[in-house]
Formats: C-alpha cells, sequence, structure tokens
C-alpha cells in the first residue's frame, strides 16, 4: 500500500520531456539545433530554462540581451504557471516530446507578465504561498514564519531539494486538531476554451455535517458546466498533475498531497480524446 | 520676466501624454478590494514597470520600497488574462480597520470603498475629486449600511 508521502515525492519529481525549437524567423549565424530537456512540473519555464537561452543565444547574432518567451502552436506560455499546468492545460494528449518554440524577439505585451530576473519569480512564488495561506490559516502560519522559513521554500524549489522545501511546507499543510481541515482550499481552475484564465472561488474542505468535501463536490459547486452528469457523456477530463483524480476523492486529502509548491491546487478541465 | 512662448513650447514638447485604465478587483482570498491597472502612450506602447515607478510620487516611494508586500507588481488579471500593474493587497486590512475604528467613534458616516481608493489611489496617479468624500450618506452604497 502506497504511503501518501510516496505521492509527495512523485508530485515533486514529476518531469516532462520536451524539445525546444527556435521560432524560424529568428537571426541566426548558423543553424540553431534543437535542445532537449526533462522539465520538472512542478516549477515555472523561466527558472529552469537558462541551458536553453544560453544554447540558442550561442548561435545568433551578437545583439543586446533581449527577453527570451515561449510559445506552443501560436499560443505565448505564461511562465508564471507552473509547467505542469501549462502542458496539463495546452499538450497533454498529444505526442510526446513537448514541442516548445523559443522567441527573443517580438515580446507580447498584452499576453505575457515580464520576467527580468530571478527575482520576479520568487517574488511570485511566494506570493502564491501567502495567499494560499490567507485562504488556509488566514495568513496566521505564513506570518509566523521567519524570513529564513520563506527563503528555504524558495532555494528548495529552485534547487530542486524536496526535503529542504517540505520541512517548511509541512507546517503550511496543518492544520488545528479541533479543525479537519483547512479553512478554505486555495484551488484554481483552468480551461483552454474559456477568455477567463481560471475559475477560483471560496470553497470549504468540511460541509455543514462534518463530512468532508470530495473534488466532485468542488467541481459541481465553482463550474458545473464543466462535467457532465453521472450517467451522460464524459465530454471533459479533470487533470491534476497529469492524471485524473477520482472525483471521490477528499478535496483536503488533494490540497494537502497534490497541491504544487505554490500550494495551490491547479486544476485543468480538458476535451477528453475521442480515440 | 515672463517666459517667452519659445521657452513654454519647449517645456511641453518633453511632456507625454499617458492613458491609465484603472481596475477595482474585489480579492476573495484576502477579502479586500485590489487595484489593478495599467498606462499606456497614445501610440499604444505600454509603460514598463520601471516607467511605471517613475511617475509614483517620492513620497509614496519610500512606503513602498519598505517591504516586498507592498511594492507594485506586474500580475495577471484574473478575467481579462491580460499583464497588469497591483499594489499587493495584504497590507489592506491593516490601514483600513485603524481608519474605519476610529471614523466609528467620531460617529461619522463612510464609504469603504471611497475611503480605500482615497488612501491607494493617488499613489498610483488616481486622485478622487473631494466632492466624492462630500456624499450625504444617502447617496452611499447600501453596502456600507450592512
Amino acid at each position: 500500500m502506497t504511503d501518501d508521502k510516496d505521492v509527495l515525492r512523485d508530485v515533486w519529481f514529476g518531469r516532462i520531456p520536451t524539445c525546444f525549437t527556435l521560432y524560424q524567423d529568428e537571426i541566426t549565424e548558423r543553424e540553431a539545433e534543437p535542445y532537449y530537456l526533462l522539465l520538472p512540473r512542478v516549477s515555472y519555464l523561466t527558472l529552469v530554462t537558462d541551458k536553453v537561452k544560453k544554447h540558442f543565444q550561442k548561435v545568433m547574432r551578437q545583439e543586446e540581451a533581449t527577453e527570451i518567451w515561449f510559445e506552443y502552436e501560436g499560443t505565448p506560455l505564461k511562465w508564471h504557471y507552473p509547467i505542469g499546468l501549462l502542458f496539463d492545460l495546452h499538450a497533454s494528449n498529444t505526442a510526446l516530446p513537448w514541442s516548445i518554440t523559443v522567441h527573443f524577439k517580438n515580446f507580447p505585451e498584452k499576453d505575457l507578465l515580464h520576467c527580468h530576473s530571478k527575482d520576479v519569480i520568487e517574488a511570485h512564488f511566494m506570493a502564491c504561498i501567502k495567499e494560499a495561506d490567507a485562504l488556509k490559516h488566514k495568513s496566521q502560519v505564513i506570518n509566523e514564519m521567519q524570513k529564513k522559513d520563506h527563503k528555504q521554500l524558495w532555494m528548495g524549489l529552485q534547487n530542486d531539494k524536496f526535503e529542504q522545501f517540505w520541512a517548511i511546507n509541512r507546517k503550511l499543510m496543518e492544520y488545528p486538531p479541533e479543525d479537519s481541515g483547512f479553512r478554505y482550499i486555495p484551488f484554481r481552475i483552468y480551461q483552454a476554451t474559456t477568455e477567463r484564465p481560471f475559475i477560483q472561488k471560496l470553497f470549504r474542505p468540511i460541509a455543514s455535517g462534518g463530512q468532508l468535501h470530495t473534488l466532485g463536490d468542488l467541481l459541481k459547486d465553482v463550474c458545473p458546466g464543466a462535467i457532465a452528469p453521472e450517467d451522460g457523456e464524459q465530454k471533459t477530463q479533470v487533470m491534476i498533475h497529469g492524471i485524473e483524480p477520482m472525483l471521490e476523492t477528499p478535496i483536503q486529502w488533494l490540497s494537502e498531497h497534490m497541491s504544487y509548491p505554490d500550494n495551490f491546487l491547479h486544476i485543468s478541465i480538458i476535451p477528453r480524446p475521442t480515440d | 520676466e515672463s517666459l517667452d512662448d519659445s521657452q513654454v513650447a519647449g517645456v511641453r514638447a518633453t511632456e507625454e501624454v499617458i492613458r491609465y485604465e484603472y481596475h477595482v478587483i474585489y480579492s476573495s482570498s484576502y477579502q479586500v478590494p485590489v487595484l489593478y491597472f495599467r498606462a499606456c502612450f497614445l501610440d499604444g506602447r505600454p509603460l514598463t514597470l520601471d516607467e511605471i515607478w517613475k511617475s509614483v510620487h517620492a513620497c509614496y516611494q519610500a512606503r513602498l520600497l519598505e517591504g516586498p508586500w507592498d511594492t507594485i507588481t506586474q500580475q495577471e488579471h484574473p478575467l481579462l488574462g491580460q499583464p497588469f500593474f497591483v499594489l499587493h493587497p495584504c497590507r489592506t486590512n491593516e490601514f483600513m480597520s485603524s481608519i474605519l475604528t476610529s471614523s466609528q467613534k467620531h460617529n461619522r458616516h463612510t464609504n469603504y470603498i471611497i475611503l480605500w481608493l482615497s488612501i491607494v489611489g493617488p499613489v498610483v496617479g488616481l486622485n478622487l475629486p473631494l466632492s466624492y468624500a462630500k456624499l450625504a450618506p444617502e447617496q452611499n452604497t447600501t453596502a456600507d449600511s450592512v
């Protein structure tokens, strides 16, 4: 029987084989070879692609250092979304490796946030953790931590150090013994087909009668149109970290074990493949 | 001695027209309103964070620099999905509750949004006309009479 802690490791160490290709209109001095990399599902594009940037800059003309950005089949990829979320949302039912196009020009100002340094990624990551704790614990746990604990969360992610990260993160996954779970569950639901980037609402893990709310309860409450009734044809997949958890799974358990390092459950609703 | 016409024209040439767009969005996570904004020149070129920062009055800059949580950052607009600049909301409850408590002590009627916007707006170029503050209690929104 798999220990719950094994789930934490499996989530952390998930990887997506990716092929990076330079956009054909970028001006190069010689042909640019594609670059292959295993991307951590739980990290961010601009945090793990220094080698990709160096590889392509080697074949480009010496121009001013312009900001790298990534695109998949014409869609600019939001670096501030975790990599695993981007893959599940845009490419989960396509053949591996994931083919991403690399750009250095014409940054899409209307679509993407700028990412001029690692500090921007850290600030974004910590802001997400802070917001998640506002929902789970009215910010009490995160505010009681010292700056060095906050730093350890970030360093754990940046250096891919599971133990270092969870030494601190476990405190964010606790709750008072008199409660059965968090105050509210930090989650976001994404659908590539809508203009709205995601749905986020207040949702309690425990019902008034004390029963545990499930993933199915969350979906019914927050986006009822996304999943068909039980007897109907299931046209969509509900995906977290590349798998479809059973809708009967308690949402409190999912929040504790399948959140991303930013402490949010990022859930994708995608069309079910018809084959 | 008064400026002659050419000197006045010279001063005007260095000024740019910037179009600001402000959105007030309620954060269910922090249970406070949050100010999102973006700005662009008339030709459509968006202002960078640096340019936005330079337009913040010096007296506010020092306060904003005090903590990472109070600074202006670029965030994704939660409904439009486009980049906007945001004043981080996590200190809002702090400063709002102290003002609201003292208002109650003096039996002054308050409109939360006008109060809040008059504090955060000026930091990023949004100045509320005084006429908002002069609204009689009956003219305030129903939200604050609850």
